[in-house]
């Protein structure tokens, strides 16, 4: 890359509202025995992190570790304090994220740190698929830290940062802005699952009424990185008409996805009242009676 | 059909013995052991891959909905009426299918196109445990899903051939 490239790209870069919460290749491999810093993986091929890693990472499933293994819902402040124990994260340390699929459930697991009040988080850009690309080194070796004494905090952010149906309804009513980031086939009610991906067990195709279609992939490049600020600027801010103060709420179709745009409308862009509607389509997609509309509907 | 003709124990799955020994060797494994021994398969699926001078009675290459890249089936039956199979996988087919195919591809090796077909896919959970078995796992069934549908259009042809 020339000397005007890299300006270019830092200068892009120092657009977003929080350009620290991003992190490159090369500030990994600085900080790569760092004690304050925690490197994570987070994916949805569950094997991937077994198959290869960046050296350090440690290993936080979306669903073994964070969800609640019975009830729908995430796992209580003690087992989030025990997850950050396991694996040597102490209230002060960073935690860097990374994963498959564009950083989808890097995002999500990230989100998911947030709701238990973890606020030094970070994502690599372009995650794991760039890592690769650009010939970073992998190990299977599995890390061990030494345990730290991470205490419980008495509740989860999630009047903060999480949105329940309920609230997404009357966002849908009040025609408060509403960002639906599925595929344009899963907005529109011609599909009822992702593209590439199984059927989720839901009954009802479409979207919450009065939604905007923002695809999640809007937001990034080829090399799944994060577009500019400008550009994300263009398809946020223009194209769905959001303001500064407003109450967001983003979905998706079981809240990962929309963890990812969740993360460009905080970080990258500033707003500061977005929130995830993690149950998304899966859960209003089977509710009894709850208004769904179809069709096409774009910014 | 009356009421008495309902098996009430089923006898339990049988699978072809060399995937049954497959099985076998997985369900006496740690969760965390059948993590290892999985990624040992799926490093081994390139080895399914069609080697350069083979033939093949049918091809059956595409990308479906149901996975996140292209698979390619192909099927040799030799005069003995035994399945042979090779398979390619696109780079973004997750690990566990690339487990699945090669432990399919060494455990039905050898299987006649009707013993395919007959096979019951209540293995796949006993192979990969319940720790690892999502919905969004699921495509670990369409790779033995895409062996059935080649074996029976195989047998499909095979009995128009014999009617003509």
């Amino acid at each position: 890359m020339t000397a005007i490239a890299k300006l270019l790209k830092s200068i892009k870069i120092m657009n977003y509202v929080h350009p620290e919460v991003l992190v490159d290749a090369a500030w990994i491999e600085a900080h790569q025995n760092d004690p304050k810093v925690r490197i994570i993986e987070s994916n949805e091929d569950i094997l991937l992190y077994d198959t290869g890693h960046i050296p350090g990472a440690v290993h936080i499933d979306w669903r073994r570790d964070l969800q609640d293994p019975v009830m729908r819902d995430y796992i209580s402040p003690g087992a989030f304090a025990d997850l950050c124990r396991k694996n040597g994260i102490a209230p002060d340390t960073t935690c860097v994220f990374y994963g498959d699929k564009s950083n989808w459930w890097a995002c999500y697991a990230l989100w998911a740190f947030r709701l238990f009040g973890h606020d030094k988080v970070k994502i690599l850009n372009g995650g794991r698929d760039k890592w690769i690309a650009e010939k970073r080194p992998l190990t299977r070796e599995k890390p061990a830290y030494p345990q730290t004494d991470y205490p419980t905090s008495t509740e989860r952010k999630d009047h903060e940062i999480r949105a329940f149906a309920h609230e997404a309804l009357a966002q849908s009513q009040q025609r408060k802005p509403l960002i639906d980031v599925r595929s344009p086939g899963e907005f529109s009610g011609e599909v009822t699952h992702m593209p590439e991906y199984p059927q989720e067990g839901v009954l009802r195709g479409g979207h919450i009424p009065h939604a905007c279609s923002v695809p999640w992939k809007t937001a990034v490049n080829d090399d799944g990185t994060f577009k500019s600020a400008d550009a994300l600027q263009k398809i946020y801010a223009e194209g769905c008409q959001l303001q500064p103060d407003e109450e967001i709420v983003v979905y998706c179709r079981i809240g990962e996805r929309s963890s990812h745009t969740w993360f460009v409308l905080t970080y990258l862009l500033g707003y500061e009242k977005v929130r995830n509607y993690d149950g998304s389509w899966t859960e209003w997609g089977n509710q009894v009676r709850a208004p769904i509309e179809r069709g096409a509907r774009t910014p | 059909m009356r009421c008495s003709d309902i098996p009430t124990n089923p006898a339990p799955s049988q699978y072809p013995s060399k995937l049954q020994q497959i099985v076998d060797f997985f369900e006496g494994l740690s969760e965390e052991d059948k993590r290892e021994n999985l990624i040992v398969y799926s490093d081994g699926a390139r080895r399914c891959e069609p080697k350069a001078d083979e033939a093949f009675d049918l091809e059956d290459i595409r990308k479906d909905e149901e996975c996140t890249d292209t698979v390619g089936v192909f099927l040799r039956v030799d005069p003995e009426g035994k399945a042979h199979f090779r398979l390619t996988l696109g780079p973004q087919v997750q690990t566990l299918t690339k487990a699945m195919t090669a432990i399919l591809c060494k455990g039905l090796e050898g299987t006649t196109p009707q013993e395919v077909l007959a096979i019951p896919s209540d293995f796949v959970p006993r192979i990969v445990g319940g720790e690892l078995i999502r919905v969004r796992s699921q495509t670990t069934y369409y790779i033995l899903s895409r062996m059935k549908g080649i074996c029976k259009v195989w047998l499909d042809r095979q009995r128009l051939k014999s009617v003509d």
